[in-house]
């Protein structure tokens, strides 16, 4: 089997040789520091907050707060790490609110996408490209839905959402109508993922409460001030599942598909394998409701099946606040686990997979750390590229009054970082950045690696306030190899594709996973850690179709393009 | 040869109640950081003397009194050395002297010279209250009882030594004793209104309500404003299940003012009993600046919290508590409770360990355990600690759901499925296990009971009101209430 690699970045040589001067200049008070802060075994990574001056991004999030605490004002919005014109770096789409029946804006407000400059820069090319949103926007979701080689970006709101289709040429068309994807209501996360296997991406579409202005509960505490409801006032509503009809249109199959059996609440999703049967199932969070685990029975049908799996509810049976979730087998045995953050004092859940659909809520140190905090964008990333799946969360409160009725909770909420040790999670936000000791209102949360410098990166965005980029600093002290998998039979993003690879004694395996997080869609790309190993073994990867692509000896501390099929692949 | 106390002359008997007022206070107690029990110093004049010898001992014994009552327990001192110069085994100035050395702090001197009191004159009350209080002080509740007994025995009518007894009696458990002791007081004399208040308190601990309810309707007989007896009859109220009538004392005893820390902590019992915790909590916290060192109102504190909810305030409270009474059982396995709701596992496992190693009575404790191994994925482990509770406590139902969901975990569902059916028979209400037992009949493909079980627990939801806010906070049923 030929594989051709293709060196897609190689600035690293400019980043070792800046490093190596500042570590020389400031030698004697790096050492003093990193002595302090981890001890001198281990070299620590960080995340370091990028700062708009810095990067350009000057765009800020509108949440549209009004008096009347209308319910979408709180719960956005979503961020995406993307490449849209195929230059091989990482760009940004940033959603914001718009016009909606409860919300008329005095100036234009717009959603945000921002050209990588290749510098740690971004430019601002919304009005060129064509993507401003025009409604209450929410969350994101990017993949190339046609296969024609370049990611559209399906962007969900309150009122109707919106498919935008990559024309190539550095512009986006509003095909949301001809695609009939359109989903009016509120939609909150979309995953795009290959149900059926038939090499095309299919589209889920969370779906939230049934709202509208007049609907909307007026809640206030006993001094008559309002603050934003709880959700249990509202109706819950089905989510949406779209066939891809491979002609450039979709047929919405919720309900033949058993979607629509299960109104919910619906936040996070997550497509993932939890049953190893090459099926890709669905992780859905609800917010005041039970959690629905849409097992993929094949045959276009989907059965609901979160009780019998135990991840419903909590452990005593209450249905919880669940918002971001993510999968990822973070022991290494071979199977997915799963994770749901939910609001202040009902505690965050590492669902551990038993093998046999059914899960134990193990959060270890997670479980403490997360009482007082609320759980949004979050993600299983290799942030130190040891090989094993950490984890990233984004926190905040929905309620901007909180402080005045729990001094314990905050509005505004701090990140957390859990680095995995390969027996259990350990929170290192501490020692991982001054960014971990800011407040934020964070909602979504996207990873990628906009610096190609071989860790991963991470973009979160805040409720009423500028988004934040954070570089993570350090990550690739480990060797790694970052793959682009180009699915040929499979679906193009090579969703549900499992990743094997070994350096000496490290071996490891991964499912490409699609959604995760909350509103937000991350760098398809995937960075395989291998520690310290000076070489990686092979790379093997099981694509969706069944086909198995070998790669040994493969470059290291790289990113390559293996696309699928022997003999099959692309240079850039 | 007669007793003093039968030639007392009228005037002396003014003296004597006088010096029956003699406490020890901690202010003039050299170990005063250490102590605060005083004794009761009575006289009453006897011993082995003539009518001549009484005329002059008597204004001596009633001059050294005065004095230790003014503090000047060096003159004190003096006066009484030279009485027993004169008369070495005069009972009162051994017993005044042994008062003496207990306020300088020589406890071990005063011991003896209550005793040497005692056997000049097996009759003299006074020393055997005074060794009785020194008992108290130095943690000998047995010698306590006993002394207060023969106290009892040579002076029926001593409503001092009644109320100590009854109190020592009924806080070491020993209920029927002290409902005797009572009961046996009230032949000789008309009890007090705390008395027939202690007396109502002891009726209620055996659970004889009508018994209870007479003694504090006649305690308020004669004292309408005792704010305890309005309190007990709220208790009798709660005990009876007249949650209304309860309410309706409640709001009698909160205007009644209420100095004492020890009524407010009580008010604090009967409010959290009657389910308003906001007013326990901020009874409590107004009984902790009047006394700010009872473990037990930090024990009672923690439970409002825990009610309110404010795990990380609760923590705090029965953390409090063991400081004050480091190996406490109870302070442990509340504090051990508080923790495992927090997901601090180790921690809690810690402390209701500690808890064990003191106290192997209490089924909650096993119970927690077991919770705290489930979650530390010791399933069997779990399950050999909730079998340990259903031992003690074979009608408990929440060791059975936590038998039956462990079970559930190992995959064990026709055991599961038989613990959970019995925990729910036990008590229909337990809404976790109603939740188990849906995702048991969803694992045996058996939709409909699953239905069934999780409209159970939807309905129980909603009686209970539903959850204040979004915040799932108690995943395991919390400790008994202090009562």
């Amino acid at each position: 089997m030929m594989i051709l690699m293709e060196h897609l970045v190689v600035c690293l040589r400019l980043t070792i040789a800046l490093s190596l001067a500042l570590t020389l200049a400031f030698g004697l008070c790096l050492t003093t520091r990193a002595q302090r802060a981890a001890g001198p075994t281990k070299p620590v990574v960080t995340f370091e907050e990028v700062l708009p001056s810095q990067s350009g991004i000057t765009w800020v999030h509108n949440n549209a707060h009004s008096p009347e605490r209308h319910l979408p004002e709180t719960v956005g919005a979503g961020c995406a790490f993307l490449d849209y014109d195929n230059d091989g770096w990482m760009d940004i789409y940033l959603v914001n609110s718009g016009p909606a029946d409860f919300f008329k804006p005095a100036t234009q407000i717009r959603n945000a996408l921002y050209h990588n400059n290749h510098d740690g820069t971004f430019t601002d090319v919304t009005d060129k490209a064509g993507v401003a949103g025009g409604t209450f926007g929410m969350g994101v979701a990017a993949a190339d839905y046609d296969g024609d080689g370049w990611i559209d970006l399906y962007v969900t709101c309150y009122g109707r959402n919106i498919l935008y289709h990559n024309n190539g040429n550095g512009t986006f068309s509003d095909l949301t109508d001809r695609t009939g994807t359109g989903a009016p209501g509120w939609s909150t996360c979309a995953v795009w993922f290959d149900y059926d296997n038939d090499g095309k991406l299919d589209l889920f579409v969370s779906s939230f409460v049934y709202y509208d202005k007049t609907l909307n509960v007026l809640c206030s505490d006993e001094l008559k001030r309002s603050y934003y409801c709880i959700p249990r006032h509202y109706k819950p509503r089905p989510s949406h599942l779209f066939h891809n009809n491979g002609d450039g249109t979709f047929a919405d199959v919720s309900k033949q598909s058993g979607i629509a059996d299960s109104p919910g609440k619906s936040f996070g999703a997550v497509a993932t394998d939890v049953n190893n049967d090459g099926r890709m199932d669905l992780f859905v969070a609800n917010d005041t409701m039970p959690n629905f685990l849409f097992i993929n029975q094949g045959g276009g049908k989907f059965e609901e099946s979160a009780l019998a799996a135990g991840i419903g509810y909590s452990a005593s049976g209450k249905p919880r606040s669940g918002m971001g979730v993510d999968a990822a087998d973070y022991d290494g045995d071979g199977w997915q686990d799963l994770f749901v953050a939910n609001i202040e004092q009902e505690f965050f859940s590492l669902y551990h997979n038993q093998k046999d659909l059914t899960f134990i809520d193990e959060p270890g140190e997670i479980g403490p750390a997360t009482q007082f905090l609320s759980g949004w964008g979050l993600r299983f990333f290799d942030y130190d590229n040891d090989g094993n799946s950490d984890l990233f969360l984004v926190n905040g409160h929905p309620d901007d009054f909180i402080e005045m009725r729990n001094a314990r909770v905050k509005y505004r909420e701090q990140l957390q970082l859990f680095r995995n040790t390969g027996k259990g999670f350990e929170n290192v936000s501490p020692q991982s950045g001054v960014v971990f000791n800011k407040y934020f209102s964070g909602r979504g949360m996207a990873t990628g690696d906009f610096d190609n410098d071989g860790d991963l990166d991470v973009l979160i965005a805040n409720n009423g306030e500028a988004p934040a980029l954070l570089r993570n600093e350090g990550g690739n002290r480990n060797n790694w190899i970052g793959l682009q998998l180009i699915g040929k039979q499979s679906n193009p993003a090579a969703v549900g594709a499992v990743i094997s690879w070994q350096a000496g004694t490290l071996k490891r395996s991964r499912l490409k996973t699609s959604g995760g997080s909350y509103l937000a869609s991350h760098d398809p790309r995937e960075i395989l850690g291998i520690g310290s190993a000076a070489k990686i073994d092979y790379v093997e990867v099981r694509w969706p179709s069944g086909k198995i692509d070998r790669l040994t000896n493969p470059p290291i501390n790289r990113y390559s393009k293996v696309v699928e099929g022997a003999g099959l692949n692309m240079p850039r | 040869m007669v007793k003093t106390v039968n030639i007392v002359e009228p005037n002396s008997t003014a003296s004597a109640r006088r010096l029956e007022r003699l406490w020890w206070r901690p202010d003039t107690f050299p170990l005063g950081r250490l102590a605060i029990v005083v004794v009761l110093l009575i006289i009453l004049a006897c011993g082995s003397v003539t009518f001549a010898q009484v005329d002059k001992l008597v204004p001596r014994l009633e001059h050294a009194a005065g004095l230790i009552a003014e503090k000047h327990i060096d003159e004190a001192e003096k006066e009484l050395a030279a009485i027993l110069r004169a008369t070495p085994n005069e009972p009162t100035a051994l017993n005044l002297l042994g008062a003496v050395r207990a306020q300088q702090g020589k406890l071990n001197e005063a011991e003896l010279l209550f005793s040497r009191a005692i056997r000049s004159d097996s009759r003299f009350v006074g020393p055997h209250l005074n060794l009785a209080h020194l008992y108290t002080l130095t943690g000998r509740p047995k010698k306590t009882i006993l002394e207060l007994q023969e106290a009892q025995r040579l002076d029926p009518g001593n409503v001092e030594a009644v109320d100590l007894l009854a109190r020592l009696l009924l806080a070491q458990g020993q209920i029927d004793e002290g409902i005797n002791v009572i009961e046996q007081a009230k032949q000789s004399q008309t009890l007090s209104a705390p008395l027939l208040v202690l007396l109502g308190d002891a009726y209620l601990k055996k659970g004889n309500a009508p018994k209870a309810e007479e003694s504090y309707e006649r305690a308020l007989g004669q004292q309408s404003e005792l704010t305890d007896a309005v309190l007990g009859l709220a208790q009798v109220s709660q005990f009876k299940g007249a949650a209304d009538t309860a309410l309706v004392q409640l709001s009698r005893a909160r205007k009644m003012v209420a100095n004492s820390p020890d009524t407010l902590y009580r008010f604090a019992l009967v409010a959290l009993g009657a389910g308003l915790f906001e007013e326990a909590n901020g009874t409590l916290l107004a009984a902790i600046k009047l006394k700010p060192d009872d473990p037990a109102y930090f024990l009672a504190l923690g439970t409002t919290w825990i009610k309110k909810p404010d795990l990380a305030e609760a923590e705090h409270a029965f953390r409090r508590a063991l400081e004050l009474q480091p190996e406490s059982p109870r302070a442990q396995m509340y504090l051990g409770y508080t923790l495992l709701e927090q997901k601090k596992y180790p921690e809690a496992r810690e402390y209701l360990e500690k808890s064990l190693l003191t106290d192997k009575s209490v089924p909650e404790t096993y119970y927690y355990l077991g919770q705290v191994a489930q979650e530390e994925n010791e399933d069997e482990r779990a399950v050999q600690l909730f079998k340990k509770a259903i031992e003690l406590a074979p009608s408990y139902s929440f060791a059975h759901a936590g038998l039956g969901a462990s079970y559930l975990r190992l995959k064990n569902y026709p055991l599961a499925q038989q613990e959970l059916e019995l925990s729910v028979k036990l008590n229909p209400n337990d809404s976790k296990a109603h939740y188990n037992l849906a995702v048991l009949f969803a694992r045996l493909r058996n939709q409909q009971r699953a239905q069934e079980e999780l409209q159970i627990v939807d309905k129980l939801k909603t009686r209970n009101g539903g959850p204040a806010k979004e915040g799932d906070v108690s995943s395991s049923p919390e400790p008994r209430p202090p009562k």
